[in-house]
């Protein structure tokens, strides 16, 4: 049998090549019976799509970022409220809190999670350091969900809406000066072209998740599918690893760039956990139950 | 049915369907869906569905209507004609005097929109009637405009540079100064080849009726002024961080409609004229679009292009052999896909041969850039010809053979690139690390 | 029937028309406050929320309620270079074969856009903006102009059979 399995993120991204691994280890346990093809890069279906074309089952599986689905149920991104889960050891107790309820909500889809894998956590992108939140007045920060435009107008910040592909022209032109992301975006979009400060602030640790339709697995025979859960298993594992070297490698190599990473001073991570604990009321009074209970699992 | 007997199968039902004379988005949207229910086991019409509504909506596209209806506005306006009559003075010593409308008018543009049909439609919009009117060779008028908007994917912004460096990680910013170098090389060739053929041929370039002095050259240009405003405010939009280039175009038809208003002769009417010509434009750009991803799709269910593209990798070529090949194949395969197809349903497969055999990606970049400019003016399937046919009504074949020559000049550029590297190279390596 | 039918067209490509002039506005307006918040920083919220999500859902709209006016006006692109220089009959031939396989692709794609369409209501899909927009309004336009277009080519194969001559070299009649 062979699968086409469209991802959103490139060839050089370790989530892609962490999905190749898998593809390769469950054709090696099948013995080629099951061969996945991995169309990276949105190559097959748009970021937009790919869920919705599992779902209906013109793909069997594919991969897309968790939190995309936040407006379905708050329960999907958690993982991307700021300041809730800002370290690995938090991320994964998160994970094991909200695997099962959206297991459950994409159950009623018709899909069937297999594994989840963080990005590195989410650092500060300036040009110049940022002492304390009120640094933050006035800068045009760079927003592209509801999320980040209400982190963004606590913090006193302008947010402004640039599409990934026009960050390094929005910051050389002055559309924006300020953006939160994942150290390996950085380095991707070589940001020493544009900022000249990054730290590692870890507002949260976003996922990808790679699912697969029900229907079709259930259609597989027993060791084929217990082939997949074991590669997906181990794929996790691996991913989660992957994650924090690449967190590592990344943030070193900006520094090597010449970009001046520093920690975070005492009084900005306070000022930035007092806008994360404002959110999360205004997030709590949105969400369902169940997400509700993740979070409520996650803080006993 | 073996890969390369396929794609002849899937070709040769391409070319019988578009000789019928069907139109050419539902062409390549029949071709999909018999390669999908016949060569995968995907679900054609799902698939075409997901398709048409994921590739319909995309924030980058919306730059195209609105690039589209800004030529629109200039044509029914004063202030393409005040253009060539300020125009005209300077440049009635130049070899192919007008012509060159066509190749700087389409490069200023090109550092404003990121697509070359964008590009062909403004400056088409208004360079072809006053050209031929003015009584131009139909030839070189459709040449040099085919050939210099696809300066559209290589002068940034482009929307190719970032569809590449997105795939390939590879800086978005550095693409964008490396495509300027190349950018100036084909302007110069395009232009050289005007003067060429002029030089070679002074009949063919039609004569402006005088020679100006310079006070009348000056008291002409003061027509440029409301198109300068124009293009200054556009780029300048950009350039101060108020717009992205998707923005700036939405700036650009206000602009232009106050400058068309300022300059009189204009109207309600007309603006509602050129909002409908721009929709039924747009409409037909878009649905070819739409024909062509689905087609892509297709192709990337199939695995066509990916397995044509290991079959090089396993020839295990010289860095020269290779870059041979690939151009030989790119050119075919751009002649059946879109320029951003080609790009993105090979990559994963190119990518690590180029860096197998030590190119550098940002160079590779590039030169992807420059091959995918032909495929816009190949037949059959060519946006720059297609959007040319529908603004003259003239047969797309007609004008592949008008834009043959610029498609000589670009392979020439591609030839000059890879003796030359530094063409592509200098600029970034100056970009601070 | 035929007023009405052109009628029909044409009202749905002005509609095409407004939706690309409110994408001009609405990035327009999106400029100028980018612009206001230049020069008065932090006093008034400067984001028009998932403004580049609904430019795009207007695009997406326009371009399927224009296809079948596009379709009308002569105004989508064919090679008709070979078909023009064949004998009348088999000309005809070809128009009529033309205008059936877009009949049937068009049938095809109505059929699945639909089917997406009854697939977001189900589900309850919405966008993943800032703006949660429930997906099945903007794809209803897609269906709509799926519809009108084949609606125009089945009126254009009746012409085709009625006149027994070319109907689709002219161009530009509307
Ligand atoms: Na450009
Ligand atoms: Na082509």
């Amino acid at each position: 049998e062979n699968w086409d399995m469209p991802t959103p993120y490139g060839d050089s991204t370790f989530h892609t090549q962490n999905i190749i691994q898998f593809a390769d280890e469950v054709r090696t346990a099948t013995d080629g019976a099951l061969d996945i093809t991995v169309h990276s890069a949105n190559s097959l279906i748009p970021h937009a799509e790919i869920k919705n074309a599992v779902r209906s089952r013109q793909v069997p599986i594919g991969e897309f970022f968790l939190s995309r689905l936040a407006n379905e149920d708050l329960a999907f991104g958690v993982d991307s409220q700021p300041f809730v889960a800002t370290s690995y050891d938090d991320a994964e107790k998160l994970w094991a809190e909200q695997k099962p309820v959206i297991t459950e909500l994409l159950a009623k889809q018709g899909l069937k999670p297999l594994f989840s894998v963080p990005w590195p956590a989410q650092g500060l992108y300036t040009n110049g350091e940022i002492s304390k939140v009120e640094d933050l007045n006035g800068l045009r920060f760079r927003a592209y969900n509801a999320a980040l435009e209400e982190f963004a107008a606590l913090a006193g910040a302008a947010p402004v809406q640039v599409e990934a592909a026009d960050i390094p022209q929005a910051f050389s032109t002055g559309q924006v000066a300020a953006m939160i992301t994942s150290p390996s975006t950085g380095v991707n979009s070589t940001a020493w072209d544009f900022v000249t400060h990054y730290s590692p602030i870890n507002a949260w640790v976003p996922k990808n998740i790679v699912v697969v339709n029900q229907r079709v697995f259930d259609r597989l025979d027993k060791t084929q599918q217990a082939a997949v859960l074991a590669a997906a298993e181990a794929a996790e594992a691996r991913g989660w690893e992957m994650s924090a070297a690449e967190a590592a490698q990344k943030t070193k190599e900006l520094a090597e760039n010449g970009i001046t990473v520093y920690e975070p001073s005492a009084e900005l991570v306070d000022g930035l956990q007092a806008i994360g604990g404002k959110m999360l009321e205004g997030w709590d009074s949105k969400a369902s139950d169940e997400a509700r209970a993740i979070l409520s699992g996650y803080n006993k | 049915m073996s890969d390369p007997l396929i794609a002849l199968v899937l070709l040769g039902g391409l070319i019988l369907l578009l000789s019928a004379g069907l139109w050419v988005a539902i062409a390549l949207g029949t071709v999909a869906f018999i390669a999908l229910s016949l060569f995968s086991n995907a679900p054609a019409g799902l698939v075409m569905a997901t398709t048409l509504w994921g590739h319909s909506h995309s924030w980058a596209l919306t730059a195209l209507p609105l690039f589209i209806l800004m030529g629109e506005i200039l044509l029914r306006s004063r202030l393409s004609q005040d253009m060539f009559d300020g125009l005209a003075p300077w440049l009635s010593r130049a070899p192919g005097r007008l012509l060159h409308v066509n190749v700087f008018g389409c490069a200023i543009f090109a550092a404003v929109s990121g697509s070359s049909a964008a590009t062909a439609a403004t400056i088409g919009r208004m360079s072809v009637p006053e050209l031929t009117k003015r009584g131009y060779p139909e030839s070189l008028i459709l040449g040099t405009l085919a050939g210099s908007a696809t300066l559209g994917l290589l002068i940034p912004p482009s929307i190719i540079l970032i569809v590449y460096g997105v795939a390939t990680e590879q800086s978005i910013a550095r693409l964008f100064i490396a495509g300027v170098g190349p950018g100036v090389m084909l302007i110069a060739l395009f232009a050289g080849y005007v003067a060429v053929r002029a030089w070679m041929n002074p009949s063919l370039i039609p004569n402006e009726a005088r020679h100006f002095n310079l006070r009348e050259r000056l008291n002409a240009s003061r027509n440029l002024i409301p198109v300068a405003l124009l293009i200054l405010g556009v780029i300048g939009s950009i350039y101060a961080g108020l717009a992205s280039p998707t923005d700036a175009a939405a700036l650009g038809v206000v602009l232009a409609t106050i400058l068309a208003w300022a300059s009189g002769a204009f109207s309600w009417k007309l603006l509602f004229e050129a909002l409908m010509s721009a929709t039924r434009t747009s409409c037909m750009i878009a649905f070819i679009l739409l024909g062509a991803a689905y087609l892509s799709v297709a192709m990337g269910f199939t695995g066509l292009p990916r397995n044509l593209a290991s079959w090089i990798g396993a020839m295990d070529l010289s860095v020269t052999a290779l870059l041979l090949a690939l151009t030989l194949f790119f050119i075919v395969l751009g002649c059946f896909l879109d320029g951003i197809s080609v790009v993105v349903l090979t990559t994963s497969i190119i990518m690590p041969m180029i860096q197998a055999v030590g190119i550098d990606p940002l160079w590779f970049g590039i030169y992807l850039v420059v091959v995918v400019e032909m495929s816009q003016i190949t037949p059959p399937v060519g946006f720059n010809l297609f959007v040319i046919q529908g603004m003259t009504g003239i047969n797309i074949m007609r004008v592949a053979k008008a834009a043959f020559p610029f498609f000589l000049l670009l392979l020439l550029g591609v030839a000059l690139i890879s003796i030359f590297p530094g063409i592509v190279t200098y600029l970034p390596s100056l970009m601070g690390n | 029937m035929r007023v009405f039918l052109t009628r029909l067209y044409q009202a749905a490509g002005i509609l095409s028309a407004g939706l690309i002039a409110a994408i001009c506005l609405l990035v327009s307006a999106q400029i100028v406050l980018n612009g206001l918040g230049r020069l008065f920083p932090g006093t008034f919220p400067t984001t028009i929320p998932s403004y580049a999500d609904f430019s795009g859902f207007m695009l997406a709209g326009s371009t399927f309620l224009a296809m079948a006016y596009t379709l009308r006006s002569g105004g989508h692109i064919r090679v008709n270079l070979i078909v023009q220089r064949l004998p009348a009959p088999l000309m005809l031939a070809a128009e009529a074969l033309s205008l059936t396989l877009a009949l049937l692709f068009t049938g095809i794609a109505l059929w699945f856009s639909a089917a997406l369409v009854q697939e977001s209501l189900h589900y309850g899909d919405v966008s993943t903006g800032i703006i949660p927009v429930p997906l099945w309004i903007p794809q209803t336009p897609m269906v709509v102009g799926l519809g009108l277009l084949m609606i125009a080519l089945v009126h254009t194969l009746f012409d085709l059979v009625q006149t027994r001559s070319s109907v689709l070299t002219t161009a530009d009649e509307v």
